[in-house]
């Protein structure tokens, strides 16, 4: 069994110890090199790492190591043996299987007809199925009870559930296609625990990510991706986050922390004693109160799923059923819509970019005018301005750097980062006096990731409130100018992020010593 | 500056090709339903030559005037299951919207209470009240309880048959020497009158086309100028989305089935004031349901309904003559019908995704295009 400190040199090189070998991988598309000359070696019983930005070819990669894809140059070694991958299929019977970031479970069926479905051949859908998944349940420590409806886990046992299926169709190689963009600190630890069980057991894992600090503390060996090549595989040991950061990007890179404070006495957003019934038992959000004042940035911190997007949705009249009051700058919003909440002054980047913030197939300019359909540029007299509403999307695209051909490309063609970059310049246009950034930089790559957050200490400086959450610590402390966490749906802290550092307040949104 | 003329040529590609793909989508559909309805011919044993040379052969006027009639109806019903697909709303309970509304629309016609035409429009006005009152019942139950709007618009199909005949027996004037039922007939002054498309006997259209044709301009202005229309498109792509910025999903979904609704009162219309002049227990039935194919062929667009109703109206009136003719039950178009639908929501799909891979790859291109030293130089740009 392998661990964290650099393997022998003869062990790179023996051919039995290398589970999968990429050389010379290259995949065009029409017009992009997606893939050029890309060599990998995973060693059997190690977790290797794959980061790189966006768009760098991570996923194009593992498609081709799965199946989905044909490379158009380049061999795969699986056990040291060439094999010709042309479906998923053939992959899982050379012992390759794949995690994907976005679940593919039947919520209504059992853990055990979820894992069985289409596998059925394996060890049936009976009691030798329900066995199998026991045993592997317990030699990984997956903790899995098969009879589970998928609908009642959580997050975290729903990845398990994902994994399990893989290795239930005897794959001994996992990908992990960012793992732990779903999952909140403490999950990511368990998941941990898991894949370094996996490892010991002599499987082997690809784990691809761009969160360098979890790539850093899980794997054995990372190979950075930029531009569709290999650029370098390096040992975590002798590495920091910084240099792998400035691998994937090619540069020196930023940082998220803000310059001198800029907030003023002038309260603009003032929330008092907001609660959120909640129809089963605990109230969702209870007795919430906090100012935020002009050119202030005030961060909430808080394990996903205890209030953050509830409080979110609370403010932006998402809700019905919230008590208390919100007060924008002497404007009462409690009893408003959504709409009439926006054309007060908010501008809101919600969490989740795909299901809240785009149409998805429709065209740049009508993105621009979603949530802005009242307002000028974007309307005029009930009636849609196409016009207008064009030639100001071409500015959001100039002054936000959304790389985009125009204006007429659907939102769905972009990636992640530009969709982003577009939604931050739409809610930007409305002249808001408060912006509510969910998770601004969730699954964005780095380059986009530091002009968003130039973005929200540009919206500071002009004297916006903004609220922020998110769920990377560091982004949190360096662009809060006051972090307050949320625990259960309560305000359990108030942190001055200057001497604050990720431990501390990792700790305190965890509750440890606070009203364990 | 990112919206540089060089990307603009590699840019229309993609939508050129899929605008051809759009337009060859439905032929190839029909040729595939022809394919099929042929086979099912030939292994029933019938002359596959004769039923298309009846079916496909220049119709006369008269044919021509039936099957404009014909269409302007359908064509009414296709508009209103499309409102409510944009809004991914199933209206599937046009039928019973238009019945009911047709039988109001005659009771009031036929009272005359006002004279001329200012009849008409009260009876119109009826109609579409009706209509969307019906369909209101289901998009309220949708709103406020999250009733499927499918179960309760079908559940509301039967009641309005049950209704209608209920009332039809209230409100018909017998008739000496005939047991069917009728309304009072609108009276000669409100009755819209019909457009000569050429000489003879019954070559005259319906004078609802013009109308008709207006709601079609109409529901094309609704949806793509107005700021209700961009709310309606965007709750029908994305309720998340319209829910975040703003739009309340609720009104909507009532506003959506209250004007699909109205539209649906007007399906009878053309019928009531071009034709019967009366409701009564013959009314052409099961107009909503051909409306729900109709919408799907022509893709929710306004032209494109009326392709589909002119297609559809067109088959049915061909094939009136295959029994006399060939021997050949009409209804074998039906078959021709439901393989259509079948064949081009396939074909559309397919086209619709093809067309989203090419712009991804468009994008990825134009952006790949871009001066590389730009990319290099500067530490905030990452390719996407």
């Amino acid at each position: 069994m392998s661990s964290s400190a650099p393997a022998p040199v003869s062990d790179s090189t023996d051919p039995a110890a290398v589970a999968v070998r990429l050389r010379g991988i290259g995949k065009r598309f029409p017009g992009v090199i997606a893939n050029d000359d890309i060599n990998i070696d995973v060693r059997r019983g190690t977790i290797h790492a794959v980061v790189g930005e966006n768009g760098a070819g991570k996923s194009t990669l593992m498609k081709i190591l799965y199946g989905v894809q044909r490379p158009d140059a380049g061999t795969i070694e699986i056990n040291g043996e060439v094999v010709s991958l042309g479906s998923p299929a053939d992959a899982i019977k050379a012992g390759v299987g794949m995690v994907f970031q976005h679940f593919m479970l039947a919520d209504n069926l059992t853990v055990l007809e979820n894992v069985v479905l289409g596998a059925e051949k394996q060890h049936g859908i009976g009691g030798a199925a329900r066995r199998e998944i026991a045993r592997i349940s317990e030699a990984y420590g997956l903790d899995i009870e098969p009879d589970r409806l998928v609908e009642d886990l959580g997050v975290g046992a729903r990845q398990r559930v994902e994994i399990l299926k893989v290795l239930f169709r005897g794959a001994r190689v996992l990908i992990l296609d960012e793992p732990t963009a779903v999952l909140v600190p403490q999950e990511v630890d368990e998941l941990f625990d898991n894949l370094r069980e996996l490892k010991s057991e002599g499987l082997s894992v690809i784990f691809i990510s761009h969160k360098l600090d979890e790539v850093l503390a899980v794997a054995d060996e990372i190979t950075v991706i930029r531009r569709g090549t290999t650029v370098r595989t390096v040992d975590p040991a002798g590495t920091t986050a910084r240099q792998l950061a400035e691998l994937m990007v090619g540069s020196e890179l930023p940082s998220p922390s803000t310059e001198t404070s800029t907030v003023t006495d002038e309260v603009l957003l003032s929330v008092q004693h907001l609660g959120l019934p909640s129809p089963e038992g605990r109230p969702l959000l209870e007795d919430i109160t906090f100012d935020i004042h002009r050119g202030e940035v005030l961060g909430i911190a808080g394990v996903e799923g205890n209030g953050q997007a509830e409080l979110v949705e609370a403010i932006m009249g998402m809700r019905s059923g919230a008590t208390g009051s919100i007060v924008l700058a002497d404007k009462d919003l409690s009893g408003l819509s959504t709409r009439e909440r926006r054309e007060s002054g908010v501008g809101y980047v919600p969490a989740d970019r795909q299901r809240h913030g785009l149409l998805l197939d429709s065209p740049l300019w009508e993105n621009r005018v979603l949530g802005h359909q009242n307002r000028p540029p974007s309307a005029r007299h009930g009636l849609i301005d196409k016009q207008a509403a064009r030639s100001d999307t071409e500015r959001i695209i100039a002054e936000y750097d959304v790389r985009t051909p125009g204006p007429d490309v659907l939102a769905r063609a972009l990636s992640g980062g530009n969709q982003q970059k577009l939604i931050v310049g739409r809610e930007m246009s409305g002249d808001p006096i408060l912006l509510i950034a969910a998770h601004p930089t969730r699954g964005v790559d780095v380059g986009a990731q530091a002009a968003i957050w130039t973005h929200i200490k540009n919206a500071r400086r002009r004297g916006l409130a903004v609220l922020l959450i998110s769920a990377d610590l560091d982004e949190l402390i360096g662009l809060s100018d006051r972090i307050e966490v949320i625990l259960r749906g309560r305000f359990v802290a108030t942190f001055d992020p200057h001497d604050l550092t990720p431990p501390r307040l990792g700790s305190a949104m965890t509750g440890a010593g606070e009203d364990a | 500056m990112n919206t540089v003329t060089p990307t603009r040529a590699t840019r229309t590609d993609p939508r050129l090709v899929t605008l051809v793909l759009r337009l060859g989508a439905p032929a190839l559909a029909l040729v595939a339903a022809f394919a099929i309805t042929s086979l099912v011919l030939v292994l029933a044993g019938d002359p596959v030559g004769e039923v298309w040379s009846t079916i496909l052969s220049v119709p006369e006027t008269r044919n021509l005037a039936n099957i404009i009639n014909n269409a302007t109806v359908l064509y009414l019903s296709g508009v209103a299951v499309a409102i409510g697909f944009r809004m991914n709303l199933f209206n599937i309970g046009v039928d019973g919207q238009y019945r009911t509304a047709a039988f109001v629309a005659a009771v009031v016609a036929g009272e005359a209470w006002l004279p001329g035409f200012l009849n008409t429009l009260l009876a119109l006005m009826a109609a579409m009240a009706v209509g969307a009152a019906w369909a209101g019942i289901a998009g309220v139950l949708r709103a406020t309880r999250g009733v499927s709007e499918v179960i309760s618009t079908i559940m509301l199909n039967f009641i309005s048959i049950s209704v209608v005949a209920y009332l039809l027996r209230k409100a018909a004037v017998a008739e000496p020497g005939s047991n069917s039922l009728n309304t009072k007939e609108v009276p000669e002054g409100s009755r819209i009158p019909n457009l000569s498309i050429g000489d003879g006997p019954s070559t005259e259209v319906y004078g609802f086309v013009v109308i008709a044709a207006l709601v079609g301009l109409a529901y094309w202005f609704m949806l793509n100028r107005t700021r209700f229309g961009f709310d309606l498109r965007a709750t029908g792509q994305s309720s998340t989305a319209a829910i975040a910025s703003g739009i309340s999903v609720k009104k909507m979904t009532i506003s959506a089935m209250l004007i699909s609704g109205a539209v649906a009162g007007l399906v009878g219309m053309p019928i009531l004031f071009g034709s019967s002049f009366t409701y009564g227990s013959t009314f052409q039935p099961g107009l909503g349901f051909a409306g729900i194919a109709i919408a799907l062929l022509g893709r929710n667009h306004p032209i494109g309904i009326a392709l589909g109703a002119l297609l559809f109206a067109f088959l049915d009136e061909q094939s009136n003559p295959l029994q006399i003719l060939v021997g050949v039950s009409p209804d074998i178009v039906n078959i021709t019908q439901g393989v259509i639908v079948l064949t081009v929501v396939v074909s559309y799909e397919l086209v619709r995704r093809y067309g989203v891979r090419l712009e991804q790859h468009a994008v990825a291109r134009a952006l790949a295009a871009e001066p590389a030293g730009r990319r290099d130089t500067s530490e905030k740009e990452v390719s996407a």
